[in-house]
C-alpha cells in the first residue's frame, strides 16, 4: 500500500479490479494481479468484512500445488516465519486398530514434496500483511459490499458500506468475488447456486498430538464421519524444535442430534471411542477442558456455479466448494488466483483505456476453472461418501481403496496426485475409477473374518459396490467432459 | 422363547398381586428425602447382590456358595443329581441342597410347573426321578402325587428329549424311541443347510454329545424310573410319537425308521470318519471356563466323554464339573436358602447391570463400580470363535457368562456397553473401555441378519432349515423364531447401542434395523411385553426423531400401559418403563413421576428390619431369556437393582416426588 493511500480512510472512486473478500483466495488474487503488473499501472481494491480475520473456523491445509503458488506469490516465507508447518502428505487409518496407509506427497512426480498447513487466522493475518506491502493494492477492512453497479448486463463497479455506515461508489473493470461459500457477490449478481449443507465440522486444537506421522494430515475412519488431525502451527517458544499445535476436525451430521452444552458429551460418546489410543485420550481431554462453545463450521456442497459474468469473476469457495475431506479447497482458491494472475499477465500491456482483464481473459479463466473444480468436487464427494461408509457400496469401496493402496507405491502415488490436485488428466481419473471399482468387487467376494460368509452376503456387498460405482458413472462422465471440453464451446446463454 | 409373560409362580420371588394396594402418594415437602431414602435402600440391597458375584467375590472367599443370579427350572438340578452316578462329584451337602430345592418347588398337586404355570410332565418326571435318586421313598405321598401327574399327562415317555434320553440311558426305553441323527451330517460342509453348523449354538452343543451317546449307546445305572412309564394292557410301554401329527410327520416317522435300518448296515470308513469328527467337534467346543455352551450341553458332553472312555481325573471332565459347580448357587425358598443348579455361570448381563448401577451412585459406589471394570473388560472375547461362522467381524464383544470365550452374546454386549457408557470420564479405565466399545460395535454390526434384525449368539440361529422338518423336537434346533419378542428386544438393544455410539438412520444398516422393528411393531405390537416395549422406547429415542411413526407408536403404547397405581406391572417393568419414558421425553414427565412414586411407596412400605434378600424377594425379579430346554430363567436381583437405577436416573434428571 502506498503512503498516500495508507492514510486514506475510504476507497477511491475508480480501480481496475475490486476484490471482495480478503481471505486466502482474495489476498492471493490481489497479489497475483499485482505481480502481473510490474509497471504498477493498475490499481486493485481489496476489501473484507472482518477487521483482522474472519472469526470462523475455516480451511488450513494446502497441498503442494497450492504451497507452490504461495511461494511464487511471496507468501510462503512469511507464513513459515509465522509458524506454518510443512506437511508431507496424508495418512488414512481404516479404524483405530485397522489398516493404515500413507499417501506421501513426495511419491507424486513433478510437484513439491511438501504442502503447508497453517492456522487459518494466522494465514489470513500474514497474507494481509504481505498484500499491504503491494503498492497497487488498497486493503480496506470492515467494509462490505452493498450493491453491484451494472452497465447493461456488465458489472462495472460496486457500492461499498464502510465501518461507520458510509457508502462509497467504486467503479471498476472487474469485480472479483472471493467472499466464500456464502458469497454476497454471487447473490448480488443473481448467479443461482445449489448450495447444500451436508453437515458440520467441529474444530479443536491439540498440542503435540500422538500420531504415527506428526507432520502429515491424519484421517481416521470408523466414527460417524471421518476425523482429520493435522498440524497447524509450530510453537517455537516451547523448547527444542517447538511443540506442534494440531487441528482436529470432527465431522457431524447435518441434523445435529444434540446442541449446545451437550455437544461435548456427544463428541465423547460418538467420536472418541473410534480413535486410537493415546490420541483418543488427548482429544477427550481437549473436549472435556474446552471452555465456551466449540468452533464449528457448516460443510457445504456447492456445485460450481457460473464462475464469470461480464465484468465479474468468482474465485475460491465462492466459485464452488465441497466437503473438506480432500483438503483441496484452499489449493483450488490459490489456483483460481494464479489463473487470474496469468490472464492479467497476458494483458499486462493493454492500453489504459481498455479493461485489464477483458471478456476473453474471463472466458479463458472460466474454461480453466471449469476443468479442475468439477474434478475436485467429484473426488471430494466420492471420497467423503466412501470414508463415511454409510452404505454397503461405500464400505466395499473403502475396503477396496485400502487393498488398492496396499498393492504398491504407484497406486498410492496416482491416488495422491488426484487428491492433491496435481493430476487432472481425464485418462488417469478414469483409470483410477475403474481400478477402485474392480478392487471393490474383488474384495466384496472375500470374507475377512467369517469362516463361512453366506453367498447372499457376498452378493449384497458386490451389488452395493456395483451400484455405487454405477451411480458415479454420471459424475465421471461429467468430469471427463469438463476436462476435454473445447474452450471455444459456449457454456450457456449467460456466458460472455 | 415365550410369547407372553410367564405366569409360573416361583418360590424365589413374590407375586406383586399378593401385595396390598398402594394408596396414591401426594407430593410432599419431604418428597426429596423420601426419594433419596428409597434410592439408598434399593441401592444397598442391590449392592448386597453385587457382593454375591465374581465382580466382588467376597462371598466366594468365605467359601459359601453365592446366591444365583439366574435361576432356571429344576430340570438341570435333576439331571445333575442323576448324572452324579457317573461322576461321584457331589458332596452330601450339595446333594441335599439340590434335592431340597427340588422338593421346595413342587406344587401342592405334586407337579412341577413350566414357566407358563402349567404342570410339566418332563419337569415332574425328572423331579420324581431325582428325588428317588436322592433317597426319597417312591411311595412317599409327594412322589405318589408326582407319579400320578406324570401318568395323567401321558407317561414319562411323552416327556421332552432330555427325559427320553435319560430313560434310554437308564435302559427303560429303547434308543429307537429317540430321534435319529446320521453322523454323516457332521461331514457336510458348513455351508450346507443340513450341516450341524447351521443350528443354534445351544442345539449344536446338545446334539453333538447326543449323537455320541446314542451311537455308543450309553448306559447309566440310576434308580428305576419304570413306574413313570405308561404301558399298554399287554404290558408293552406305549411308543411315543417322534414327529408332529400329519401326513408329513407320518412320512418322516417312516423315514426315521428307515434311517435306523440304514444304521444297521455296514457303512465302512465314512461312519468312522464322521464319528471322529463328531468327537473332535465336541472336544473343541469346551470353553475356557471348563463348560460347553451353558449347563445342559456341558452335562451331556461330560457324560459323552465318560462314554468315550475318559476317566474321572481327565482334565476335561474335572474342568467341566468345576464349571457346573460354579454355576450352582443358593436360592431363597420358604424353607430357607437351598442350593440350585444354574443355567449359566455368572450371567454377564446381570453383572453388567450391577456395575451400571454402581457407576450411577455416589463416589463410594462409583469407586466400587470402577473396581469391577477390570473384571468386565477382562471378560471380553479376544479370540475368534464359533460365533464367527457367518459373522464377518473381528473378535470382540462379550459372552453370556463369565469365563466363556467362544460365543458372543449380543444382549450381554449391550449390557456391558451400557455400563461402559456410564464410566466417569476421568476414569483410568477409559482407554481400555473405548477400545472394547470399538470392537463391540464391529461385532454388533456383524450380528445383523439380512432382514435387518439382530441375532443374539450367531447369525442364522433363529432360522434353521432343519426346523422345517415335522420333528417333535425340531424347534429346539433354533434359538427362537425370526419374529419373536426376544429377537425384537435383542435388535432394539443392539440398535440403541449403535445409536449411542454415533450411528444414525443415515447408515443403511441402522435404517434396515429400524425398518425391521417397525414391521414387527405394526404386526405384533399387542404381544410385546413391557421389557420389549421399554427397549424399543430407548432404541427409538436414540435413533428416531420425535415425529417418527415408530417412536410415536411406542410412546403411545408405553404410556397406555400405566396402571392406576402408577406402576406398569412388576417393579422391573415399572423401572424399564420409567427409563423408556425419560428417554422419549428427554426429561421427567408426570407419568414417570407417578411411576417413581409407586416404586418409592413400595420401598417405603417394606419393613426396615427386612434383610436384603427378603427385600429383593418382596420387590420381585425379572424373567430373562434362557436357552433351549430352559426357555426362561428368573433373576431375583432385578427388582431392587432396576428400581434403584430407575430412581437414581429419575433423581439425576431433576425428578421429584
Amino acid at each position: 500500500m502506498t503512503t498516500a493511500t495508507a492514510a486514506a480512510t475510504t476507497p477511491a472512486n475508480r480501480y481496475d479490479v475490486v476484490i471482495i473478500g480478503a481471505g486466502l483466495a482474495g489476498c492471493a488474487a490481489a497479489q497475483a494481479l499485482a505481480h502481473a503488473d510490474p509497471e504498477r499501472r493498475r490499481k486493485i481494491l481489496l476489501i473484507d468484512r472482518h477487521p483482522g480475520s474472519s472469526p470462523r473456523f475455516a480451511g488450513e491445509f494446502i497441498h503442494p500445488r497450492g504451497a507452490q503458488i504461495l511461494a511464487d506469490l511471496g507468501f510462503y516465507a512469511a507464513l513459515k516465519a509465522a509458524g506454518a508447518v510443512d506437511v508431507d502428505g496424508f495418512t488414512v487409518l481404516e479404524r483405530a486398530d485397522g489398516r493404515y496407509v500413507e499417501l506421501a506427497y513426495d511419491e507424486v512426480p513433478g510437484q513439491r514434496s511438501q504442502g503447508l498447513a497453517v492456522h487459518h487466522k494466522t494465514l489470513v493475518r500474514v497474507m494481509r500483511q504481505v498484500v499491504r506491502e503491494c503498492p497497487q493494492v488498497d486493503l480496506f477492512e470492515g467494509w462490505i459490499i452493498h450493491e453491484l453497479l451494472h452497465r447493461g448486463e456488465r458489472v462495472c463497479g460496486v457500492v461499498l458500506t464502510g465501518p461507520a455506515g458510509q457508502q462509497v461508489t467504486v467503479h471498476a473493470d472487474l469485480v472479483v468475488g472471493a467472499d466464500g461459500k456464502a458469497s454476497q457477490v454471487r447473490k448480488l449478481a443473481g448467479i443461482p447456486d445449489q448450495r447444500q449443507t451436508v453437515g458440520f465440522t467441529v474444530g479443536l486444537e491439540l498440542r503435540n498430538a500422538s500420531l504415527p506421522a506428526p507432520t502429515w494430515g491424519n484421517i481416521i475412519l470408523g466414527a460417524w464421519g471421518p476425523v482429520l488431525v493435522y498440524p497447524i502451527s509450530r510453537d517455537t517458544t516451547s523448547g527444542s524444535g517447538g511443540d506442534l499445535i494440531y487441528r482436529v476436525t470432527l465431522d457431524l451430521p447435518a441434523n445435529l442430534p444434540v446442541k449446545g452444552a451437550r455437544l461435548a458429551e456427544f463428541l465423547l460418546e460418538t467420536f472418541v471411542p473410534f480413535l486410537p489410543h493415546p490420541l483418543a485420550d488427548q482429544i477427550a481431554d481437549a473436549i472435556l477442558h474446552h471452555k465456551g462453545p466449540f468452533e464449528m463450521a457448516p460443510t457445504v456442497n456447492l456445485p460450481a456455479p457460473t464462475a464469470v459474468r461480464p465484468g465479474l469473476a468468482l474465485i475460491g469457495d465462492a466459485g464452488g466448494c465441497s466437503h473438506p475431506i480432500t483438503a483441496s479447497g484452499m489449493t483450488m482458491g490459490l489456483r483460481d488466483a494464479e489463473c487470474l494472475g496469468e490472464e492479467a499477465r497476458r494483458r499486462s500491456d493493454a492500453p489504459a483505456h481498455e479493461a485489464w482483464l477483458d471478456d476473453g481473459s474471463l472466458r479463458r479463466y472460466r474454461a480453466e476453472h471449469d476443468r479442475y473444480v468439477p474434478t475436485r468436487q467429484a473426488l471430494a464427494d466420492a471420497i467423503y461418501e466412501v470414508f463415511r461408509g454409510g452404505n454397503e457400496g461405500a464400505r466395499a469401496i473403502q475396503r477396496a481403496l485400502f487393498d488398492y493402496w496396499a498393492s504398491g507405491r504407484s497406486a498410492r502415488a496416482r491416488s495422491m496426485a488426484l487428491l492433491s490436485c496435481a493430476e487432472g488428466r481425464p485418462g488417469v481419473f478414469l483409470s483410477e475409477y475403474l481400478k477402485a471399482a474392480r478392487y471393490a468387487i474383488e474384495s466384496s467376494l472375500v470374507a475377512r473374518h467369517a469362516a463361512h460368509l453366506p453367498t447372499r452376503d457376498r452378493l449384497r456387498q458386490v451389488s452395493g459396490a456395483m451400484q455405487l460405482a454405477s451411480n458415479k458413472l454420471g459424475l465421471v462422465a461429467q468430469v471427463m467432459w469438463a476436462q476435454v471440453r473445447p474452450t471455444w464451446l459456449p457454456h450457456d446463454r449467460t456466458f460472455i | 422363547m415365550l410369547a407372553s409373560k410367564p405366569v409360573w409362580k416361583p418360590v424365589f420371588g413374590p407375586d406383586l398381586r399378593d401385595m396390598p394396594a398402594l394408596s396414591p402418594t401426594r407430593v410432599t415437602p419431604q418428597g426429596h428425602g423420601r426419594l433419596a431414602a428409597a434410592i439408598a435402600r434399593a441401592t444397598t440391597a442391590a449392592s448386597w447382590w453385587r457382593e454375591q458375584t465374581p465382580v466382588a467375590s467376597r462371598t466366594a472367599a468365605r467359601g459359601e456358595p453365592p446366591y444365583l443370579l439366574s435361576v432356571p427350572d429344576i430340570g438341570l438340578a435333576c439331571e445333575v443329581l442323576l448324572a452324579d452316578r457317573l461322576f461321584h462329584d457331589l458332596g452330601s451337602a450339595e446333594r441335599d441342597g439340590l434335592a431340597g430345592w427340588i422338593r421346595a418347588t413342587q406344587q401342592p398337586s405334586g407337579a412341577w410347573h413350566d414357566a407358563a404355570g402349567r404342570p410339566d410332565p418332563s419337569r415332574t418326571a425328572l423331579g420324581w426321578w431325582a428325588l428317588v435318586e436322592s433317597g426319597d421313598d417312591p411311595e412317599a405321598e409327594h412322589l405318589v402325587r408326582a407319579r400320578r401327574i406324570v401318568h395323567e399327562l401321558g407317561g414319562a415317555q411323552r416327556g421332552s428329549i432330555e427325559v427320553r434320553l435319560w430313560l434310554a440311558m437308564a435302559g427303560h426305553i429303547p434308543w429307537a424311541w429317540l430321534p435319529t441323527m446320521p453322523a454323516e451330517l457332521w461331514l457336510l460342509p458348513t455351508v450346507t443347510w443340513l450341516s450341524p453348523s447351521r443350528v443354534s449354538p445351544w442345539a449344536r452343543g446338545v446334539m453333538t454329545p447326543y449323537l455320541l451317546l446314542s451311537r455308543a449307546p450309553a448306559r447309566v445305572h440310576v434308580s428305576s424310573a419304570a413306574p413313570l412309564l405308561l404301558h399298554r394292557p399287554d404290558g408293552e410301554p406305549i411308543l411315543p410319537r417322534l414327529v408332529q401329527p400329519g401326513l408329513l410327520g407320518d412320512l418322516l416317522q417312516a423315514f426315521d425308521q428307515g434311517v435306523k435300518l440304514i444304521r444297521k448296515l455296514p457303512r465302512g470308513p465314512v461312519l468312522g470318519a464322521a464319528l471322529k469328527r463328531v468327537q473332535r467337534w465336541m472336544i473343541a467346543a469346551q470353553q475356557a471356563h471348563g463348560g460347553w455352551f451353558a449347563a445342559h450341553p456341558t452335562l451331556l458332553s461330560l457324560i459323552a466323554l465318560r462314554v468315550l472312555g475318559a476317566n474321572y481325573d481327565d482334565p476335561r471332565i474335572v474342568r467341566g464339573l468345576a464349571y457346573l459347580r460354579r454355576a450352582r448357587g443358593l436360592v431363597s425358598t420358604p424353607a430357607g436358602p437351598q442350593l440350585a443348579q444354574g443355567l449359566l455361570c455368572a450371567p454377564l448381563t446381570t453383572l453388567a447391570r450391577m456395575v451400571r448401577l454402581a457407576l450411577a451412585g455416589d463416589a463410594a459406589s462409583i469407586a466400587a463400580g470402577e473396581a469391577a471394570l477390570p473384571f468386565l473388560l477382562g471378560e471380553e472375547i479376544r479370540q475368534i470363535g464359533e460365533w464367527q461362522l457367518r459373522t464377518n467381524a473381528p473378535a470382540g464383544g462379550w459372552p453370556c457368562e463369565a469365563g466363556a470365550d467362544k460365543y458372543v452374546d449380543t444382549l450381554s454386549t449391550c449390557a456391558v456397553l451400557d455400563a461402559l457408557h456410564a464410566l466417569p470420564r476421568s476414569s483410568h479405565h477409559q482407554s481400555q473401555a473405548r477400545a472394547a466399545m470399538r470392537r463391540a460395535v464391529e461385532v454388533l454390526l456383524a450380528m445383523q441378519e439380512p432382514d435387518g434384525g439382530f441375532a443374539r449368539f450367531e447369525r442364522g440361529e433363529s432360522e434353521v432349515f432343519m426346523t422345517r422338518f415335522p420333528l417333535r423336537d425340531a424347534s429346539l434346533l433354533a434359538a427362537g423364531t425370526p419374529t419373536d419378542n426376544a429377537r425384537v428386544r435383542v435388535s432394539a438393544a443392539a440398535l440403541r447401542q449403535l445409536g449411542r455410539l454415533g450411528f444414525q438412520a443415515d447408515d443403511d444398516r441402522v435404517a434396515r434395523g429400524i425398518q425391521w422393528l417397525w414391521q414387527r411393531v405394526t404386526l405384533d405390537m399387542a404381544g410385546f411385553d413391557l421389557g420389549t416395549l421399554g427397549e424399543l422406547a430407548l432404541c427409538s429415542a436414540a435413533l428416531c426423531p420425535p415425529t417418527h411413526p415408530l417412536r410415536q407408536t411406542i410412546e403411545r403404547q408405553l404410556r397406555g400401559r400405566q396402571r392406576e397405581d402408577g406402576s406398569f406391572g412388576s417393579v422391573v417393568d415399572t423401572a424399564v418403563a420409567m427409563h423408556g419414558l425419560m428417554a422419549l421425553e428427554g426429561a421427567v414427565c408426570i407419568q414417570t413421576q407417578r411411576a417413581a412414586r409407586h416404586l418409592v411407596q413400595l420401598l417405603d412400605s417394606a419393613p426396615p428390619e427386612l434383610a436384603q434378600a427378603a427385600l429383593s424377594e418382596r420387590l420381585g425379579g425379572e424373567w430373562t431369556p434362557g436357552l433351549g430346554l430352559t426357555p426362561v430363567c428368573h433373576d431375583p436381583s432385578a427388582g431392587v437393582r432396576e428400581a434403584a437405577l430407575a430412581l437414581t436416573v429419575f433423581a439425576e434428571r431433576g425428578g421429584q416426588l
